[in-house]
């Protein structure tokens, strides 16, 4: 009885995820034992995380209710860019200029929602086309080499010696986890993931949720790249870019499906720590940069590979269970 | 008698921890119909599995034409002259009939091109000895009817030219007229020599069709009999092993009427007009494509009406989308329960508190518990086979399936529920139960609108019965006077009889 406990315990990517992380950070220690584990290592790494983390919320949402967002990265550098372009050449009051971001991030998304619910778009290419425009807009607009007084504050001021970036971070997935594992609201994400039209049948709003869904990724990507522009002091031109990938990846790692209604968003978040740890271990080996993309790559398929063995394990194991009932006589 | 096409001697296949066959006999002689009976679960499927050579048995021997054979593979079971229509359709809508049915040997020219103008003649050629001269090769498969896609579905298995032809459900959706024409190519399949292995849970069709049945219970193989000796009856005592309950009819309608419709125009239908009692069962009745189905979406404002007026208890309403239905008391259970209506890798409990999650909320937030104990007395009132609230719906048989699809809209009390093809694909213990239940249903005051393409349905469970041809009303019956040549009279768009 033992063996499918822990068959089904290895299904679990939260799990499986936590345990490989405490090996590797363990494995790490061992090698680098003067360096890996200090506090400046670790808040390094923490701090890169948090931006990442925020985001990777809105893309697990989406990826629950069967679609995705490949625009996330585009709006990232929108949204920082313009607050600080805004804060910077026009100098509006920070928060302000903040907030003026913030608003044109959730406009992109609710523009995405509306074109793919209504229209019926294929998200795909709807997000791509996002990607493209936001990217251009961001281009075409100045660039800031040193921001105002006070918007840097927001990436930089500490709490318990630790910039606020990480606060944010801990506090929107804490958040988001609850909501979206007991919240009427993010539950009915699922079931859109798991069959559309039955949920549609079932009087679930479908599109008004995933326009929402579209928003608050939006409105997340959005977040992280101001924390992010505020953190380092300047809006570099490749702000943001590629970031969709790592998301995906993250997220995908975390536990999604393609097919939507599985994850949570601890897995998403562990997800992410475990690329960034693996960046920072590529580091400390002295692997040149270039390698960390084909890395990420081979990680990704492996994950899935093992995940499809897992599952198809389980399965068998399942339907015998299952005849095991139907096939007690009958009275 | 003739000597044996098949034989399938004492085949055992063991799943560990249960015998799914235990020594099953078979024996299929040259151009015969053969019916194979059971419910879900006997192990019809298994035994199809291991023909078809996607399960090897653990014990027992296969014969053809006096040989022995080993089906290694479902390549070798072809190369015998094997082939099988499975329940699930295997086609890919946007090709056309042609490629779909010659996707694994396309005739080529050098160099490995498409031989195009031999692949459409070949099909048309195929297309003509069953008799259809009506499609196109070229059609593309997704415009087809269901009906049609599984007359292609069938071409597609006589493109290899089978000695034997397994067809496993191929009439769950069609309606009696397409069902005729099926019979139609089978008959004259078995006078071309073709032997047919056919299994349907619709019972009345084995009388029609079939020479000898042969009973699966529980993995045990309980005889095969010529079909002449048998009663609807004694096939059922054979296959649960017990006599069902009679059913007995009672009508329960009360005097207030719940949902009017007037004048309801739509894409597919034009002035609907009906009321709908409390504790009344009425039925929807037509063809495939009739509009029935349509009426009951735009009811449930998924695809709203064009024109007209709906009224739920006396007051004039407006449904835009599902939640406005379900505000006014209308539950809705879908055709084609795979497709509308599960959610297959979320738990049952998760698919029953579907539409009740708010309801079950406290606060907004949802807790198991709160969603468990509603659920579980439920699904034990239902009598729903399942090792815990906790399994995940695609592992339920259909019967049980469908009846978590009920549950779903009996938590909410629904004051009017609409149910379309309510036992399709279903055995028939499961349906008697799912009978009873919609009587219940209507005994407690429920109004129930029933769509079904199955006549004996139907007639057992309506108080009074629609007929839709082409999407207007042409008849109107009441339990006395419905027969189902007086249905089919309507649903054809004969005009009312002349008295």
């Amino acid at each position: 009885m033992n063996t499918p406990g822990i068959a089904k315990l290895l299904q679990e990517r939260v799990f499986t995820l936590s345990l490989t992380l405490v090996i590797l950070v363990g494995v790490c220690s061992l090698i680098w034992p003067d360096t890996f584990l200090t506090f400046s290592n670790l808040s390094t790494l923490l701090l890169n995380i948090s931006t990442d983390s925020v985001v990777v919320i809105g893309m697990m949402i989406l990826l629950i209710s069967g679609t995705f967002d490949l625009s996330v990265g585009s709006v990232y550098a929108l949204s920082g860019g313009l607050a600080a372009y805004l804060a910077y050449n026009y100098g509006m009051f920070t928060p302000v200029a903040i907030l003026v971001g913030l608003g044109v991030a959730v406009l992109i998304g609710f523009i995405n929602g509306l074109l793919i619910t209504k229209v019926g778009i294929n998200p795909l290419i709807q997000t791509l086309a996002t990607l493209g425009i936001v990217r251009g807009i961001f281009d075409l607009m100045g660039k800031v080499a040193t921001l105002p007084e006070g918007f840097d504050a927001l990436g930089t001021s500490r709490l318990m010696g630790i910039q606020t970036p990480f606060w944010v971070m801990i506090s929107l997935v804490i958040i988001f986890s609850i909501l979206v594992s007991r919240h009427v609201f993010f539950r009915r994400y699922y079931y859109i993931g798991g069959n559309e039209k039955a949920a549609r049948l079932s009087g679930i709003p479908v599109n008004r949720l995933k326009v929402w869904g579209f928003m608050l990724s939006a409105f997340l990507a959005g977040v992280a790249g101001i924390l992010f522009v505020s953190r380092m002091g300047a809006v570099p031109d490749t702000l943001g870019k590629g970031l969709e990938l790592k998301i995906i990846t993250a997220a995908i790692l975390g536990g999604a499906s393609l097919l939507g209604g599985q994850g949570k968003i601890t897995g998403a978040f562990l997800g992410v720590i475990f690329i960034h740890l693996i960046s920072n271990i590529l580091v400390f080996a002295r692997v040149s940069g270039q390698w960390t993309d084909i890395i990420f790559g081979i990680i990704l398929v492996l994950a899935i590979s093992l995940d499809i063995f897992l599952k198809k394990n389980a399965e068998i194991r399942l339907t015998e269970s299952l005849r095991n009932i139907y096939q007690q006589p009958k009275p | 008698m003739a000597a044996a096409r098949l034989l399938l001697s004492a085949i055992s296949k063991v799943f560990p921890g249960v015998k799914a066959l235990d020594a099953v006999s078979f024996d299929l002689l040259p151009a015969e119909i053969h019916a194979l009976c059971g419910e879900n679960g006997a192990g019809k499927s298994t035994l199809m599995n291991i023909l078809s050579g996607n399960l090897q048995p653990d014990e027992g021997e296969i014969f053809l034409h006096g040989e022995k054979v080993v089906l290694a593979n479902p390549l070798s079971a072809q190369n015998q002259g094997i082939s099988i229509v499975h329940q699930e359709k295997s086609l890919v809508g946007n090709l056309s009939i042609a490629e779909n049915i010659f996707t694994e040997n396309y005739p080529v020219k050098t160099g490995g091109f498409i031989d195009f103008p031999e692949l459409y003649s070949r099909t048309q050629k195929l297309l003509q000895t069953l008799n259809i001269t009506s499609l196109d090769p070229r059609t593309k498969v997704e415009s087809l009817s269901s009906t049609r896609q599984q007359i292609v579905e069938i071409a597609k298995a006589l493109a290899k030219n089978p000695k034997i032809l397994i067809l496993d459900e191929p009439t769950a959706a069609m309606t009696a007229d397409e069902t005729e024409t099926l019979f139609r190519i089978l008959r004259e399949l078995r006078q071309k020599g073709t032997s047919v292995i056919y299994i349907s849970h619709r019972l009345t069709e084995i009388f029609e069709i079939a020479d000898r049945l042969t009973v699966l219970r529980d993995g045990k193989y309980q005889g095969t009999f010529p079909v002449a000796d048998m009663t609807i009856k004694s096939i059922i005592r054979l296959m649960v092993g017990r006599d069902l309950e009679e059913q007995t009819y009672t009508s329960q309608q009360q005097k207030n009427i719940l949902l009017s419709i007037k004048n309801l125009c739509g894409h597919k239908f034009h002035n609907i007009t009906f009321e709908l009692r409390a504790g009344e069962i009425l039925a929807l009745a037509g063809l495939v494509g009739a509009g029935r189905s349509e009426v009951a979406r735009a009811i449930m404002g998924i695809d709203p009406a064009e024109k007209g007026e709906i009224w739920v208890q006396g007051k004039k309403v407006i449904i835009r989308n599902p939640p406005d239905a379900i505000r006014y008391g209308i539950g809705y259970v879908p055709e084609n329960r795979k497709e509308q209506g599960i959610f297959p890798e979320m738990t049952l409990a998760d698919n029953i508190a579907v539409t009740s999650l708010s309801s079950l909320a406290r606060k907004g937030f949802i807790q198991n518990n709160q969603v468990f104990s509603p659920v579980q007395k439920l699904v034990e009132k239902l009598q729903i086979k399942t090792p815990s609230i906790q399994q995940k719906m695609i592992n339920l048989s259909g019967g049980n399936q469908q009846k978590a699809l009920l549950g779903r809209w009996l938590m909410l009390d629904p004051s009017v529920l609409i149910v379309d093809e309510p036992t399709q694909g279903v055995d028939v213990g499961a349906k008697a139960e799912i009978y009873q239940l919609l009587r219940a249903l209507a005994a407690k005051g429920t109004a129930i609108l029933l769509i079904s393409s199955e006549l004996p349905e139907v007639l057992a469970l309506s108080d009074r019965v629609l007929v839709l041809y082409n999407g207007t009303l042409t008849g109107e019956l009441s339990r006395e006077e419905a027969t189902e040549s007086e249905i089919l009279h309507y649903a054809s768009g004969l005009a009312r009889h002349s008295p």
